[in-house]
């Protein structure tokens, strides 16, 4: 259990460190409140929207240039006549949902019943729906001359959703938070090194797993308290985590867990802390390709394809999948996906570290 | 079978021969020290016989384990004390002692009962619960000593044991070292030449990555050294007779305001006698007992400290 003891010594190395640890567990506050702020009090521009037309009748004709008219939506072209070709649209990624006006819709409105009108988007971008049903609810409320409530069924989960622009950001932002722990981890290894104290250590019997192992153990509690402040500071703010919560936890801990990987790499290969702060240069523009804070949805194939490389744009599609109310069956390759990497990243710091050993 | 040993042993950096070729046998419980100047290849030898660095030829071994084939075995035996007194400063002496202790498989009783025998030799139980980084250089020292020791190991190293330490603090410390004598291999690694002439069994002079002197303190003023020194107070002492001396004499230089003459075969009286009809009034005149700075400005032609 040498490892356990190196573990033991680093664990006490940063919860004596009181910059440290106030930089560790301040930042999931800190990156919570500030975005979850923003997304609260953001204003969108037009929201480009898609309008099957299956009634094709002159009432349900003006209440598409009626839409048209409003300031926050912008029709796209052409109106689908047919729900299956946007609905083959929207599951090509061609557009990001539509709006379905059955057939008999002005029979209903001249007949004064119930007009139902359909929301339908994809679910990686919930938001979408919540943010436009009350939109077409006023909408159609003053075109058609009915009070609300305007029957507009969203086609999705999300109906429990509080805030979705909280819920469409924030997994995304734990993801980007926990992304530091890459050069946390890189940094304290880096650090030892360049204080001699790794060259000290190296005059042990331990063996390199010990050393990889007794690096990365202090960061698990680290990892486990950062999340559940990511989540608590969330909820408190607006998170609604619809599916299960553990899911969502399981998928953070794993992107921990490669983050830390990937800082035992980049620990093992620099040689002084200074160094160890380059891995921002490649942790912001992975964050940025791997959808941590907007939509990677018009991004072009050749970045898509890097980013789906790596393990981060599976944690934020999974766990934003998790939380807006996808079950396990739905995220189970990206958890694959994270296993396979957090296995592979701790085997190769393994082996670059049993290279460092020994000049 | 012998403590260390090493057979041509020589590492290269980048084209920069660091280590060149070293023969060493150290005995069992003997006390052996490396004298040699900053930069002569004291700590690059002790790195590899830690296992830190790879030689790029000849080969070392340590109570029989090679280095390079079984750095494992190696590193169970043995104790280490680098040049740079690193220590985890945030945690306290128990702490940083059990670190190492258990790293080398001792039990929780077992690092208890030999840090506080270790901490108590060392004079260090008082501050035993503090952390380390409020510490003075001293006691950062001798707690990396005791570091060293933790696991009882039968081949210690010591890199530069006293470096930057006040005068007391490195008498404290050779006192303890001093202790090990017998008990321990101890490889220590100086380039203070009173801490290798008080401390050592047997002395290697080191110089640019060879050992080009070997032998205990007294062997090694005596049988190498041919010149004899005296050291003389004068007053009067002018350019002409200073010119007239050096030429006369191998080594002529001034020490604390004092005349140092060396010689082969000097003669005390014909020294006195010459300043006296010079006009030189001799306050004092004494003969200098050789040390391991002369031997080792005569064998390689420059001071330890140059």
């Amino acid at each position: 259990m040498k490892f356990w003891e190196i573990g033991k010594r680093n664990l006490k190395e940063i919860y004596r460190n009181p910059v440290l640890l106030g930089f560790l567990l301040g930042m999931p506050v800190a990156f919570m409140l500030v975005f979850c702020a923003a997304a609260g009090g953001g204003q969108a521009s037009p929201i480009a929207m898609s309008i099957v037309d299956e009634d094709r009748s002159q009432t349900s004709s003006a209440f598409i240039q009626y839409i048209g008219s409003v300031d926050a939506i912008e029709l796209n072209e052409p109106i689908y006549s047919e729900e299956s070709q946007a609905q083959e649209d929207l599951d090509e990624g061609k557009i990001s949902f539509y709006l379905l006006i059955p057939s008999g819709f002005q029979a209903a409105q001249q007949a004064q019943q119930t007009i139902n009108l359909e929301l339908a988007y994809k679910g990686a971008a919930p938001m979408i729906g919540l943010q436009l049903k009350p939109i077409i609810e006023a909408v159609g409320s003053e075109f058609l001359g009915v009070a609300p409530p305007f029957n507009v069924e969203l086609k999705g989960t999300e109906s429990k959703i509080k805030n979705p622009a909280v819920n469409f950001y924030a997994p995304g932002i734990v993801v980007f938070g926990l992304m530091i722990l890459i050069s946390t981890a890189a940094e304290i290894i880096a650090g030892d090194r360049e204080k001699g104290f790794l060259a000290r250590m190296f005059t042990t019997p331990a063996r390199p797993w010990d050393f990889i192992l007794g690096y990365s153990l202090p960061f698990i509690p680290v990892l486990i308290i950062s999340t559940l402040i990511y989540l608590g500071v969330g909820m408190a703010l607006g998170l609604t985590v619809v599916g299960n919560l553990g899911h969502a936890f399981l998928i953070f801990f794993l992107i921990g867990l490669c983050a830390i990987g990937i800082g035992m790499i980049v620990g093992s290969l620099v040689k002084s802390e200074s160094q160890a702060g380059v891995s921002w240069i490649f942790i912001v523009p992975i964050a940025m390709i791997s959808g941590t804070m907007f939509t990677v949805e018009y991004m072009p194939s050749a970045l898509r394809s890097v980013a789906g490389a790596l393990p981060f744009i599976h944690a934020v599609d999974a766990s934003r999948a998790v939380i807006n109310g996808s079950s396990f069956s739905a995220i189970i390759l990206d958890l694959y996906w994270l296993i396979g990497w957090a296995v592979v990243l701790f085997a190769v710091g393994i082996v670059l570290f049993r290279r460092t050993m020994v000049s | 079978m012998n403590a260390v040993q090493t057979s041509k042993l020589t590492k290269e950096f980048d084209g920069l021969v660091a280590v060149n070729g070293i023969d060493l046998e150290i005995n069992q419980g003997e006390l052996f020290s490396l004298l040699g100047p900053n930069g002569a290849g004291k700590t690059t030898t002790i790195r590899m016989l830690c296992c830190l660095l790879k030689p790029t030829g000849g080969t070392a071994s340590i109570l029989g384990y090679d280095i390079a084939k079984e750095p494992f075995k190696v590193k169970k035996l043995i104790g280490v004390s680098p040049q740079d007194t690193v220590l985890s400063e945030r945690l306290n002496c128990w702490e940083n002692l059990a670190l190492i202790g258990k790293v080398h498989g001792l039990s929780s009783d077992e690092v208890k009962e030999r840090s506080k025998e270790l901490l108590e030799t060392m004079g260090l139980m008082e501050r035993a619960k503090d952390r380390v980084r409020k510490f003075s250089g001293g006691m950062k020292r001798r707690l990396s000593i005791a570091m060293a020791l933790i696991s009882d190991p039968q081949v210690l190293f010591l890199d530069e044991p006293t470096l930057g330490l006040d005068p007391q603090a490195r008498r404290t410390i050779w006192e303890y070292i001093a202790e090990l004598k017998g008990k321990k291999t101890t490889l220590l690694t100086t380039h203070y030449m009173e801490e290798a002439d008080f401390l050592s069994d047997r002395i290697g002079i080191i110089d640019e990555g060879r050992v080009v002197a070997l032998g205990t303190s007294q062997e090694l003023k005596t049988s190498l050294l041919e010149m004899r020194s005296m050291v003389v107070s004068t007053e009067n002492l002018t350019a002409e007779v200073m010119e007239d001396l050096r030429n006369k004499y191998s080594r002529l230089e001034m020490v604390k305001e004092k005349l140092r003459i060396s010689h082969k075969d000097l003669d005390f009286k014909e020294i006195v006698d010459y300043l006296h009809s010079r006009g030189v009034t001799v306050y004092s005149a004494a003969l200098d007992q050789p040390t391991l700075e002369d031997v080792f400005i005569q064998i390689t032609g420059k001071r330890l400290r140059d």
